[in-house]
């Protein structure tokens, strides 16, 4: 279930109100995992399985990593872990793409074949929990933890509802340590719970879904030739849509787990304000670029070997990185733009390593970031290159048939908000949102906790799901 | 290049690696910043720390919820005093509670409506109920052609032995206009959780909260306010507004009475009619006969399944009035579309404009039957129905073999 529906508010007050009872803490973990299952369930009844698989799996890989002595066999302990998680991410995530590229790869080789419709299902989160057991079974690989000491928090880990389909991508040394101990939360962590979940609804439903997706769909939807105008504000509109969509999702996944009394990292720091690349992925999707660069990146040899292959390494991180987001080229276009991106950078660093900016002239680059991070979304949102080239071509002015596809209505609006959410990136860009509240006046926090709220029930969300749900 | 610090700014650029946690002990971090993920490369993430505000977050709850209901309270009153009732959302979740009935037992002889508004509008299942003694399905779909539910319905072997009302408005079904068509894709792929909120949203929110409606969600109201300036080189059009309600949760419907009683409203609403009459220049005549002609084809395949499953299909052609009607007979003739959808298909029709009994309606809006009317139309559509199907079965006795 979406955490912007009924289904999920009836659903987390009987979570809440169970969690509260005075009941032994390995009862109230087992309601909070059946609680979980449901969760999934809701979706798909028969993709549980799958997530069962994934759960027992990695446990006894992570047994037998433990009581493995000879290093070939900690090595196949920890493949078979890989190969199980990364086999059915590939089934079912990547199948109908690999069968559609072997059959154009035949057909440019004059072979004509038909292939038959796949028709998989992608099931929801996929992408984030085989990400999550894989960090656990890699971490004791690598030594770096040990394996939960029981079944039930390990599971839990996994299958925790606030991160299970979309993140933050957690690693078992976060979560499975609050597990062992009865938590249960404050009513101040409960308030301040509810209050990220409002904010967070406030992103996502009323930003993301009542006004900028809109004029996102108009844009990148048509068949219409955009201008330099609709192009870019389209394009603006889908980075304040993807951003206010997601970082909404982890918002809101912090609180509700807030309200149950556990912690779960950030996932965002005002990505909008950063100054460079490195800074940018910092700043977005923070669990997952700590992911690729904890278990990519470093086991790719990383900068440790020279600078051929750290270039490598990072194209091939950001490849895969772009990959994951989506079975399409267009995404492996996405993470290879970022790639470049961040190659060029590194190279820049080293060049000019004396130069020593000033506030300007780091404000400029913040906005060249930005502008350069909007290109990397045309491939993001566009469904097609072709639609991807036509909307570049209309951003630099190069579209020679262009037709208005944004009333002023939307310009206005798409305008407005970007502004706001960009200004707020920057003021907030060396803070954090606790920090701000901690000084706000009690009245001000109160009025903008009403405003959200009723701005959220006034938009009447119609339940949409999350854009990396399909990841 | 030095850029001013942040936490995680502090720690490894470019996913570069090798930062001990003892190196990163030593960074110093602004106050207000906590470290993430990105500040620790290649080692175990520890338990996260969140702090809380030290604020009186309950009172502040407190003030927040009373100052949110104060608002909600100011917007449900100011959409009342507009004239909206709460009423039962015509959402895709109502529409697939109906659909599956087919599936769940009902399948088997029922009398299943598929259209557009004015279907959905027109015809009173009260009133049918009371003359044919059961209650049809009410499956049309407002803006939309009724020729995927057609064939959704013709690849449904659970429906059989029954009855199909095909409400056709020319523009929508010679079209193939799609507004509402991806509530099949939602039907068949509805998970649990959309059924329980769509359960819990009829029961719970819908029948107490007249703003409750796409009409009146924040971002459409905004959208529609006459402050907004025409764009150069943009046509000024304008949505459908709201034209219906929902009075039964097996989505009996009706005209919206505002437009019966509001001038301006009803007038708002014949204007948007208008902007649609004018082609576009894609349309030309040539152009509609060949989606018209598509149209056809395809209903005729699905008339031939359905009819395999001794499924009666009969297509109506329900009242539109002035400049709709004037529009309609333009762009979609009688003789190229309707006339031609009957003989391909085989299908019996009725048509309002061959049936006395079926004209002399008020249509606010040129376009839908008031409320009034709508009951007078159902019983006049009914007894013609009712009818004609004796005669076909009389028909069909008379040319079985053996006698």
């Amino acid at each position: 279930m979406v955490f912007n529906s009924l289904t999920f508010i009836a659903f987390f007050a009987i979570v809440l109100a169970i969690h509260s009872l005075p009941l032994a803490w390995k009862i109230r973990k087992i309601n909070l995992l059946i609680a979980s299952y449901l969760f999934y369930s809701a979706w798909n009844p028969p993709f549980v399985i799958l997530l069962w698989i994934s759960t027992v799996v990695d446990w006894y890989a992570a047994q037998g990593l433990v009581n493995a002595q000879r290093p070939a066999a900690r090595r196949a302990w920890m493949l078979l872990s890989v190969v199980a998680n990364l086999g059915m991410l590939g089934y079912f995530k990547y199948g109908g793409f690999l069968l559609s590229n072997f059959v154009a790869l035949l057909a440019s080789m004059g072979v004509t074949y038909h292939a038959p419709a796949p028709d998989i299902v992608l099931p929801v989160g996929i992408s984030f929990y085989t990400f999550a057991t894989m960090s656990y079974t890699l971490d004791v690989y690598l030594r770096r933890a040990l394996p939960a000491r029981n079944f039930l928090d390990y599971a839990l880990f996994v299958t925790f509802f606030p991160h299970l389909v979309a993140g933050p991508i957690m690693r078992p040394t976060e979560l499975v340590p609050q597990f062992e101990q009865p938590r249960r939360a404050n009513r101040q962590q409960l308030f301040f719970g509810f209050a990220l979940m409002t904010i967070g609804m406030f992103n996502k439903v009323v930003l993301a879904d009542g006004f900028l997706a809109r004029a996102a769909e108009k844009v990148f939807d048509s068949n219409r030739i955009p201008g330099a105008l609709d192009a870019w504000m389209g394009t603006l509109a889908f980075s304040g849509q993807i951003f206010c969509d997601f970082a909404g999702y982890s918002t809101i996944a912090i609180g509700v787990a807030m309200c149950l009394g556990f912690a779960m990292p950030d996932n965002f720091r005002f990505p909008y304000a950063a100054i460079g690349f490195s800074d940018f992925w910092r700043r977005w999707h923070i669990t997952l670029s700590s992911w690729l660069r904890d278990y990519l990146y470093i086991p790719l040899g990383g900068n440790r070997h020279g600078p051929r292959r750290t270039y490598a390494a990072l194209m091939g991180t950001m490849l895969l990185g772009g990959l994951w987001h989506g079975a399409s080229w267009t995404f492996v276009a996405w993470g290879g733009l970022h790639g470049i991106y961040l190659s060029v950078e590194r190279w820049l660093r080293k060049r000019f390593a004396g130069f020593r900016p000033n506030a300007w002239t780091l404000l400029a680059f913040g906005m060249i970031t930005y502008a350069l991070v909007n290109v990397t979304w045309v491939f993001f949102r566009a469904k097609t290159f072709s639609r991807a080239w036509t909307m570049l071509r209309g951003m630099v002015g190069a579209n020679e048939k262009a037709v208005p596809l944004l009333g002023t209505e939307s310009l206005v609006m798409v305008a407005a908000i970007i502004t706001g959410l960009v200004i707020t990136h920057w003021l907030m860009r060396d803070r954090t949102l606790e920090s701000v509240l901690a000084r706000a006046p009690a009245a001000a926090l109160s009025c903008t906790w009403a405003v959200m709220a009723f701005a959220v029930i006034a938009t009447q969300g119609n339940g949409n799901a999350f854009i990396y749900f399909q990841f | 290049m030095h850029s001013s610090i942040s936490s995680s700014e502090s720690a490894s650029a470019d996913l570069s690696v090798g930062r001990s946690a003892s190196a990163e002990a030593r960074i110093a971090l602004r106050p207000g910043l906590r470290r993430t993920a990105a500040d620790r490369p290649g080692q175990a993430q520890p338990v996260p720390e969140r702090d809380i505000p030290d604020r009186r977050w309950g009172a502040i709850m407190l003030a927040a919820l009373v100052l949110t209901l104060l608002m909600l309270g100011t917007w449900e009153w100011h959409w009342r005093a507009f004239g909206v009732e709460p009423s039962i959302a015509n959402s895709d979740g109502l529409w697939a509670t109906q659909r599956r009935r087919i599936d769940n037992g009902e399948g088997d002889g029922p009398t299943v409506l598929i259209g557009s508004s004015r279907m959905l509008f027109d015809l009173q299942l009260p009133v049918w109920q009371k003359l044919s003694g059961t209650r049809p399905i009410q499956l049309a779909l407002e803006g939309t052609s009724p020729m995927f539910a057609l064939e959704d319905l013709a690849d449904d072997p659970n429906f059989r032995n029954g009855r199909l009302l095909v409400g056709v408005a020319p523009d929508i079904f010679f079209s193939g206009f799609g507004y509402r068509a991806d509530v099949l894709k939602y039907f068949h792929k509805q998970s649990p959780s959309q059924r329980v909120g769509q359960w819990l949203s009829m029961h719970f929110v819908e029948p107490f909260l007249a703003f409750d409606d796409p009409d009146y969600a924040l971002p459409t109201v905004l959208e529609r306010q006459d402050w907004w300036p025409v764009r150069p080189g943009m046509h000024p059009r304008k949505d459908v507004r709201k034209l219906m309600v929902v009075v039964d949760e097996d989505r009996a419907s009706h005209i919206w009475d505002k437009l019966e009683k509001d001038a301006d409203y009803r007038a708002l609403a014949q204007g948007i009619w208008t902007q649609h009459f004018a082609m576009r220049p894609g349309d030309s005549p040539g152009a509609l006969q060949k989606g018209a002609d598509e149209q056809i084809v395809r209903a005729a395949k699905a008339v031939a399944k359905l009819r395999k499953r001794n499924v009666e299909v009969i297509f109506v052609r329900t009242p539109s009035a002035e400049k709709y009607l004037t529009f309609e007979d333009k762009a979609f003739p009688r003789a190229k579309t309707w006339d031609v959808l009957l003989a391909k298909t085989g299908a019996p029709g009725v048509h309002f404009q061959d049936h006395p009994e079926l004209q002399g309606f008020w249509l606010p809006e040129w376009s839908h039957l008031a409320a009034g009317d709508a009951v007078r139309f159902t019983e006049a559509l009914y007894a013609i129905v009712a009818r004609d199907t004796e005669r076909e079965r009389a028909s069909r006795v008379a040319k079985a073999p053996g006698r």
